[in-house]
């Protein structure tokens, strides 16, 4: 994936036909956080918290909500992707960019999750037929948010 | 004049704030530790919705990974609660408690 051109509100991708592949499976992923896996406080005795906690989970699943449709617009959009030389180009805003980060992210912590929230240090993350699928996903999710931090912040 | 223009506003903005922060309790936003949680990615999102530059983004981000947790914002309750709200739409693992203090 290589960022062809940019100005402060918009920059245009190249991806190969792998990259475009991978880019569709991980977005039909999302969502894979559960809207009640967030704890608004970690202490109990805070007022009110579970009226707030009920609101916050209210909040999560509607911002998913919208995402979701936001995400099968894009896949559903004919023009988005654009043949070229060597794959497809694509052009996003900044805006775009920070929905899919979210996007992406919440792919990646959920497919983590699903692995049991292993720790860094977990000696045996060796691939299996059950746990492949979600190492993968972690793996490209993070591809695609480096990528397009590296867009927003100018970094290579 | 323009001295004494620019010294009032600030003062009466000062004064504002100790009241109000007198009278309302305090709500820490705090950032844990997480092993999935990229290092940049972290960076980019305390840029976002805090409005820091990068320095000081890097700097609460490191606090994060080398002490398992940075204390990000002090606030009332409705104000560290949109925080943590934008934090967790990012999927950081972010909560508010109570400011001790």
């Amino acid at each position: 994936m290589n960022l062809i051109s940019s100005t402060a509100e918009q920059f245009e991708f190249e991806l190969n036909h792998e990259e475009h592949a991978l880019l569709f499976h991980v977005l039909l992923q999302y969502p894979l956080v559960p809207a009640t896996h967030h704890r608004l406080s970690q202490n109990s005795e805070i007022s009110q918290v579970e009226e707030n906690q009920r609101l916050l989970e209210e909040s999560l699943q509607s911002h998913r909500t919208t995402q979701r449709e936001q995400v099968m617009a894009l896949l559903r959009d004919a023009d988005r992707f654009v043949a070229a030389d060597e794959g497809l180009q694509v052009t996003f805003t900044r805006a775009e960019i920070e929905w899919l980060l979210q996007v992406f992210n919440n792919v990646r912590v959920g497919s983590w999750l699903a692995l049991g929230s292993p720790d860094a240090t977990a000696e045996d993350r060796r691939p299996t037929k059950k746990t492949a699928p979600h190492l993968m996903n972690m793996e490209v999710a993070g591809f695609f948010e480096m990528n397009f931090i590296n867009a927003l912040t100018g970094d290579e | 004049m323009s001295a004494t223009t620019e010294v009032l506003p600030e003062i009466e903005h000062a004064h504002q704030a100790d009241s109000s922060t007198a009278l309302e309790p305090g709500y820490l936003v705090i950032c844990w530790d997480d092993p999935v949680n990229l290092m940049q990615y972290v960076t980019h999102v305390f840029q976002t919705v805090f409005g820091w530059n990068r320095q000081k983004a890097q700097r609460h981000m490191l606090e994060v990974h080398t002490q398992g947790k940075s204390v990000l914002a002090r606030e009332g309750l409705e104000k560290a609660e949109f925080f943590v709200h934008q934090l967790q739409k990012y999927n950081l693992h972010a909560t508010l408690e109570r400011d001790a203090e």
